[in-house]
């Protein structure tokens, strides 16, 4: 039924009834008309397909209801419902879905504006972030109606499957990106008042950078990642001083770390690749500098400037903001390659970022052996680099790669289900594999109706041509299918966590290598790319604990992590074993890196450091042995801080009062997922985690 | 002993053809696109990504260690079954 309800003569109310009924109508035009029943009929015919006749029936028997009520004020939503009730009273079910109103209950709206949403620790709470998730419930409905199919949103519903950033659903779900392209054409936005020509100057460089990020962050739901970024400013920044550069790169952190005038008032999900060494692919590339222009030289002889902008980087992360605390955004990934053991001053450059991750944790180390190539983003997704992406790699600016969309897989669940039966336990992943694969295609074929419009469309940017192809490359996109609770399904269906023998290990390595297989032998069918990921699930790993609490309770009991009369429960992430377990850290790193070469679109784990600073150089040997001893594609070091709200000063540790002046008005930090932030923004699940979590003190 | 090798490759076929595995008590471990279990026992032993450079792997459990290529297998074996 449409919103606007017009004033209208009454002739369709020419009985005594209802044309002595003074019933008038709010609209959500915010206006008061009288009652006419012809909009019911109009909008029934409009929307369901309903025939005439009966869509008359329908609105008289709403019409004689609203008499018999008394009722004197009538709200459009209202009108809907009861038209609605009717539809399910006449048996019309797939009418009364096709004719559903989306929105928000009043309690509900009121709730979120007074109170923080706890979803994604990144978005602040805010009249900006309020309509931002105002806005995400009204498309998550929409979603889960019309875009998807009915059992593929009802296994969403149950918690079998999580289908990620509903509330963005007419986007892609992250990217990654290259400086060639804003390099080369410039600042040419769709519906942007004014064009750029390509920077001159590295600071205009840098301004084209943040703003182009914050344009992409409108059209993906999840990060922004931008490779080799050292690499390619160095065409801009040679001859720099020292100071200058160090200026550059403080600019560049404070630019995207202050985001905060971006989306609902959150920072940019942004991530910055970093190269010690200049990575195969880009040493005979031929370099673009100032203008546009083609330097004359290739990246491979920009590598020291390349290696001064890293250190300036790096040196800046070392200060922290204006606190000391560290930054949460841009992220530094530092890929390591097989030749960075080669390069002149690694040893230096190692200790650098030790340095940095023993003291405010930013640090990512990215390990790319042999010849594996990636652009790494968001908690822990990343770009694999084929054949063809090499040939690109000699015009950079083609390097964009994309995520459509991410649909997680609940394991416990699945052997809940099994009851101990392996042969119904790979049944059922196979069909949860095969449901996600069925949501992936339901997600391309909406964006492709939204993309098809072109740069009349909702997704202009993301078809903007400037280099023979659209800026979103449908043909190198990837679907993401992850996992949650990989430890507690192997614990509810074998009676062992991981980390409790090798036999469960085994159990679980075989779980992945089918899941992956399963995403190969579907990325043949259907000519798409779909992957593996490692979920980062800040909200996901709660939200399929609490469900399966729910509805498998004896069961999940048992399983689930946390404290259950908290309310702070848990599944374990991913592939992870036990957080809670006191071992070695070469060990966690070794045992959780044997999934990671099956998880192709990226892997992390986590070592939890609490108060406690390492030593540096112990903390390089470590990294060192993970290169060299281990199939671990991605760790991370995680301190935790403490920021006194009065005095300002930053601690090591999670403290209840502040060491410098005794307030209790402090803010705990630490990473939650794959980023840092304000612990006081954790949903439950994430601070049952935090409590749980082994803290790495005495290895390093 | 467990051999990794795919049906499709030349050199694994070779290896198969010259010696007798069985008889050697060595397991051999078909990496088609069926087989989870044989690939995640290939990442037990932490060789996804070498098994991407090229098969065929030898894997021996006693000894620990792990020999990659046609030349090197065929070494080893011929050197075993001349010691047996």
């Amino acid at each position: 039924m449409g919103e606007v309800l017009e004033l209208k003569p009454l002739k369709l109310f020419d009985t005594k009834d209802t044309t002595d009924l003074a019933v008038f109508v709010r609209t959500s035009d915010e206006e008061l008309v009288t009652w006419n029943r012809q909009k019911i009929v109009d909008a029934l015919v409009r929307e369901t397909f309903l025939d005439k006749g009966t869509a008359e029936m329908i609105s008289e028997e709403v019409e004689k209801i609203i008499l018999k009520s008394g009722i004197s004020v009538l709200t459009a939503p209202l009108i809907r419902e009861l038209v609605d009730a009717k539809l399910i009273e006449k048996g019309l079910e797939k009418a009364r879905r096709m004719h559903t109103r989306l929105g928000m209950p009043l309690y509900d709206v009121e709730q979120l504006i007074v109170y923080p949403n706890k979803e994604n620790a990144n978005v602040p709470h805010g009249p900006e972030a309020t309509n931002l998730t105002l806005a995400e419930n009204i498309k998550k409905e929409y979603a889960l109606l019309n875009v998807f199919s009915q059992d593929v949103a009802d296994s969403h519903m149950k918690g079998d499957i999580h289908l990620h950033d509903l509330g963005f659903i007419d986007r892609p779900y992250c990217s990654g990106q290259s400086l060639e392209y804003i390099k080369k054409f410039g600042l040419s936005l769709p519906n942007s008042l004014a064009i750029a020509k390509p920077a001159k100057h590295p600071e205009v460089l840098l301004a084209h950078m943040v703003k182009f990020a914050a344009a992409l962050q409108s059209n993906f739901a999840g990060a922004i990642g931008w490779d080799a970024v050292n690499l390619f400013f160095a065409p801009y920044i040679e001859g720099l001083s020292d100071r200058d550069m160090k200026q550059l790169a403080q600019m560049l952190i404070f630019e995207f770390s202050q985001q905060a005038v971006a989306r609902g008032g959150q920072a940019i999900f942004s991530d910055i690749n970093l190269y010690w060494e200049v990575p195969k692919h880009f040493e005979d590339v031929p370099a673009i500098g100032p203008g546009g222009e083609y330097t004359g030289k290739t990246y491979g002889e920009y590598a020291k400037t390349a290696q001064r902008f890293v250190k300036a980087l790096f040196e800046v992360y070392m200060e922290g903001d204006g606190c000391g605390r560290p930054f949460f955004f841009p992220k530094p990934l530092v890929h390591i390659t097989e030749k960075f053991w080669k390069e002149d001053g690694h040893e230096e450059f190692l200790e650098l970022i030790c340095d940095v991750a023993c003291e405010k944790g930013n640090t990512y180390f990215v390990f790319d052996r042999g010849n594996t190539a990636k652009i790494s983003e968001c908690c822990r997704l990343s770009f694999k680099l084929e054949k063809s992406d090499f040939e690109d790699a000699k015009q950079p600016w083609r390097m964009r790669y994309s995520a459509i969309q991410n649909v997680t897989i609940n394991l416990p669940r699945i052997a809940y289900e099994a009851k101990g039966d392996d042969t119904k336990l790979f049944t059922l992943l196979t069909e949860r594999v095969e449901l996600a694969v069925k949501a992936h295609i339901q997600k391309r074929m909406f964006l492709e109706k939204l993309l098809s419009q072109g740069e009349r469309g909702p997704l202009a940017l993301l078809t903007m041509n400037k280099d023979g192809q659209p800026y979103l490359r449908m043909h190198r996109v990837s679907y993401l299918i992850g996992m949650v609770g990989l430890n507690e399904m192997v614990q509810y269906h074998l009676g062992q966590e991981m980390h409790e023998s090798d036999f469960a290990v085994k159990f679980g390595l075989k779980v992945i290598a089918h899941m992956k297989l399963l995403c190969d032998k579907f990325s043949k069918i259907h000519n798409m790319r779909f992957v593996l990921e490692q979920t980062p699930a800040e909200s996901t790993a709660y939200r399929f604990a609490r469900l399966d609490l729910k509805h498998h309770s004896e069961k999940a009991g048992r399983i689930v992590k946390g404290d259950i009369s908290r309310g702070e429960i848990y599944y374990t992430n991913s592939t992870y074993i036990n957080i809670s377990q006191p071992m070695d850290p070469i060990y966690r790193i070794k045992v959780e890196g044997l999934f990671h070469p099956l998880i192709e679109a990226g892997s992390l784990t986590h070592i939890w450091l609490g108060e406690k600073r390492p030593n540096t150089k112990a903390m390089a040997n470590f990294v060192k042995k993970i290169f060299h001893l281990t199939e671990n594609d991605q760790v991370a070091f995680s301190p935790e801080f403490t920021t006194c709200l009065d005095c300002r000063k930053t601690m090591r540790g999670l403290l209840d009062i502040c060491s410098y002046c005794g307030s209790d008005r402090i803010e705990g930090i630490t990473r939650i997922t794959g980023y840092f932030t304000r612990i006081s923004s954790w949903n439950k699940g994430k601070l049952g985690e935090l409590r749980d979590r082994f803290r790495s003190k005495d290895y390093f | 002993m467990i051999l990794f090798s795919t049906p499709t490759c030349e050199k694994c076929s070779n290896i198969k053809k010259q010696f007798d595995l069985k008889s050697m008590g060595i397991r051999v471990e078909e990496l088609t696109e069926d087989n989870a279990e044989g690939l995640a026992l290939l990442a037990w032993h932490g060789l996804v990504k070498r098994a991407e450079e090229g098969l065929p792997i030898l894997v021996v459990e006693n000894e620990k260690i792990v020999i990659r290529g046609y030349e090197n297998i065929a070494r080893y074996l011929e050197k075993r079954t001349l010691r047996n």
